[in-house]
């Protein structure tokens, strides 16, 4: 069972993609899209279930195991929550003329098409496969991010894809070393490449190679998951993307990436000893925090905001695996899961105020609450989180990562850490406070909120919320043998 | 000649080639210098295929042969001619500058090479360091190259690099991955190429001009 649905899982949104150019209808399309959506998120809970009582499952190049399973669990939530989002954000973008409605399926099927290329990239246990999903979900996205057509669109579409594929041509090379090596010492011919056949050799391996291997794995996905000082592309390609898109790109995409990171982090701890891909992430999450920060200070973009702070996320990620220790990498696999949700809800109630106000200038948007209070209410709650106040999730895995980081004696980190979450927490709620308080301009449409997108941030705002107040013992359990998997 | 022999002298002309694409002044004679490469790429596969007696490696090379030294590059010319640029490639650095940080990653791509002995096989030669030589001067065209066409000659020569090096260290990836991998380069080349021309069709600007998104 567990083992067919390996298969079936890619199977589902590439499917539903196809469903899509069978028809031009908006309500029907919409219907499709939310559909394959529910079924992706039913059949992981279900694969989850079997995953959790009976152990890690494989097929051929594909695997599930509960390192995977977080990744894929945050993925088909966040799926569903932006397929519900999307109904109420296109009627309103197609009303606007930022969507065009006879092209409506071709966007449609590219989200699903994007959403199949990460399913694979979080279910392959061959790290070749990995690569090939991952250059995947590039192609596919980078279509998305220049889909308004738009200058501004096809400039950070021209970026993300060169940038992007230039980083990951990396990772393939560290793939490539890594596997000879592997197969130097005994794994056979598409086992070299497999991860799981990798592991069972790994201590064995010549660390040396392994180290150089790693390197170009970091900076190969590394660009991909946005870290500091790869990041250019970033805010460009999840400011211009339409929002529903930006959305994944933030909250999933550059999670994937790190799911690939942390796959070569167990084979380098490994072979060349703990302490070494632990450095590694550490010196990489703490540029990017500290690079993120003035960006996030000065800027005036409400999009490019919230891109900058992906950054300074995926840097909070990198340290939890940094500081290493069982609490560490928790904190960063519940960090992980955080954030997507998070900044996926920010994203979604920036782009309907965006809408509303007709500009991305956070001068310009004022009183937010005044004209939306749903939507307000909703962006300040994001915005909370996403600083690290209490009772938020956030504030939940920071601490966890700050307690490793103490416990571990990297006090010159935590000191830089500490005091750059302080900094942007101040100004990430100077520039919200501004929004959502204050008198609302003229020009502010008073049009009543629509139900659809209110629906999917409220979906994202109750996990959110829950998972700051109390973590249920299944996604515990999975996070600890997710942890388990990492740390050994 | 013996294989190795074979095998150091087409990393020779690789080198060749590359040294063309760096210094080529207009955008065309660096679509044929990487056609050529992938040509000499193929050869490489044919030439290990007949010493291994590995039958993968006749597919890789077959597909190298028609997909990267025929098809894309076709695709390649195509764009050029519709873009109707015959001006010359304006590097971002002066090309003698660019031919000297070249030969700085040739050194360091050997000093590399030598370090990684333990994965080169002796069938293989001298292989390994051409190969990361090639990737990492592939980046480096796409970095310097300011036009979008010299970035994505650049990212095919790259692709060329990391092949070589597999087949230096494993006889080639296993067949599924590197035609995965072909794939993907096919795709995103046509991607790029269909941007390139949209850009082109409402601005009279190359893409990679644009300049606008900062900070």
């Amino acid at each position: 069972m567990a083992e067919t649905l390996l298969w079936v899982l890619p199977l589902v949104p590439t499917v539903t993609a196809a469903l899509m150019l069978t028809t031009r209808d908006r309500r029907i399309l919409s219907a499709i899209d939310i559909g394959g959506s529910a079924i992706l998120v039913a059949l992981t809970l279900v694969l989850a279930g079997e995953v959790a009582s009976g152990g890690p499952r494989s097929l051929g190049v594909l695997r599930a195991d509960d390192l995977g399973l977080v990744f894929l669990l945050l993925l088909v939530v966040l799926t569903l929550a932006v397929s519900i989002y999307t109904v109420g954000w296109l009627k309103q973008a197609v009303a606007v003329g930022n969507m065009k409605a006879e092209s409506l399926r071709s966007y449609f099927c590219l989200v699903h098409l994007f959403v199949a290329t990460m399913v694979v990239t979080v279910l392959a246990d061959n790290l070749g496969v990995l690569w090939i999903a991952m250059e995947g979900t590039t192609i596919t996205s980078a279509v998305l991010v220049g889909y308004h057509g738009h200058h501004h669109g096809l400039e950070a579409a021209w970026k993300y894809i060169i940038v992007t594929t230039i980083g990951i041509s990396f990772g393939l090379f560290g793939t490539v070393l890594v596997s000879a090596t592997a197969a130097a010492h005994g794994a056979v011919g598409a086992d070299a490449m497999s991860w799981s056949a990798i592991m069972k050799v790994a201590p064995m391996l010549d660390p040396g190679i392994v180290r150089i291997g790693f390197i170009f794995v970091m900076v190969g996905y590394g660009t991909k998951a946005g870290l500091a000082p790869m990041h250019l592309w970033l805010p460009d390609a999840h400011s211009q993307a339409p929002t529903p898109v930006s959305a994944l790109l933030s909250g999933v995409l550059i999670k994937c990436a790190l799911l690939g990171i942390i796959r070569f982090q167990t084979i380098a701890a490994a072979a060349c000893g703990r302490a070494y891909p632990t450095q590694v992430l550490l010196v990489f999450g703490l540029v990017s925090v500290v690079v993120a920060t003035p960006f996030i200070l000065a800027q005036r973009d409400l999009k490019r905001l919230l891109g900058y702070h992906s950054v300074e996320h995926v840097g909070i990620v990198a340290l939890g695996l940094g500081f290493g220790g069982p609490i560490g990498t928790y904190g960063a696999l519940l960090h992980v899961i955080n954030h997507g949700v998070t900044k996926a809800l920010a994203f979604f109630a920036s782009g309907t105020a965006i809408a509303r106000y007709g500009t991305r200038d956070m001068r310009v948007i004022r009183g937010l609450l005044a004209v939306a209070p749903i939507g307000g209410t909703l962006l300040m709650l994001a915005a909370l989180s996403l600083a690290g106040v209490p009772p938020f999730s956030i504030f939940v895995s920071e601490l966890l990562v700050l307690r490793a980081g103490i416990s571990a004696g990297h006090w010159v980190a935590v000191a830089i850490f500490l005091s750059m979450v302080v900094i942007i927490f101040a100004g990430l709620l100077h520039h919200v406070g501004a929004m959502v308080f204050g008198k609302p301009t003229e020009e502010a449409s008073r049009e009543p909120e629509a139900w659809s997108p209110l629906l999917g941030m409220v979906l994202l705002a109750a996990i959110m919320t829950l998972l700051g107040l109390t973590i249920p013992a299944s996604l515990d359990g999975l996070l600890q043998r997710a942890t388990e998997i990492i740390v050994g | 000649m013996s294989t190795p022999t074979i095998i150091d002298d087409l990393g020779a002309l690789l080198l060749f080639t590359m040294i063309l694409i760096l210094a080529a002044g207009q955008i065309h004679r660096a679509v044929y210098a990487v056609a050529a490469q992938s040509l000499l790429i193929a050869i490489a596969g044919a030439v290990l295929a007949t010493a291994t007696g590995n039958r993968d490696l006749w597919v890789i090379a077959g597909i190298t042969l028609t997909v990267k030294t025929i098809v894309l590059p076709c695709v390649l010319l195509w764009v050029v001619r519709r873009m109707n640029v015959r001006r010359e490639v304006e590097p971002v650095i002066p090309i003698g500058a660019t031919l000297a940080l070249a030969v700085m990653v040739v050194v360091m791509s050997f000093h590399l090479g030598a370090s990684l002995g333990p994965v080169s096989q002796a069938i293989t030669g001298n292989a390994l360091p051409v190969g990361i030589a090639l990737t990492l001067l592939g980046v480096l065209v796409m970095a310097t190259g300011k036009t979008a066409l010299n970035q994505m000659v650049g990212l095919f020569a790259s692709e060329n690099g990391i092949f070589f090096t597999a087949m230096s260290v494993t006889q080639g990836m296993p067949l599924i991955i590197e035609i995965g991998v072909i794939l993907d380069v096919i795709l995103a080349v046509l991607v790029m190429a269909i941007m390139v021309l949209r850009v082109r069709s409402t601005v009279d600007a190359d893409i990679a001009d644009l300049d606008r998104l900062r900070g």
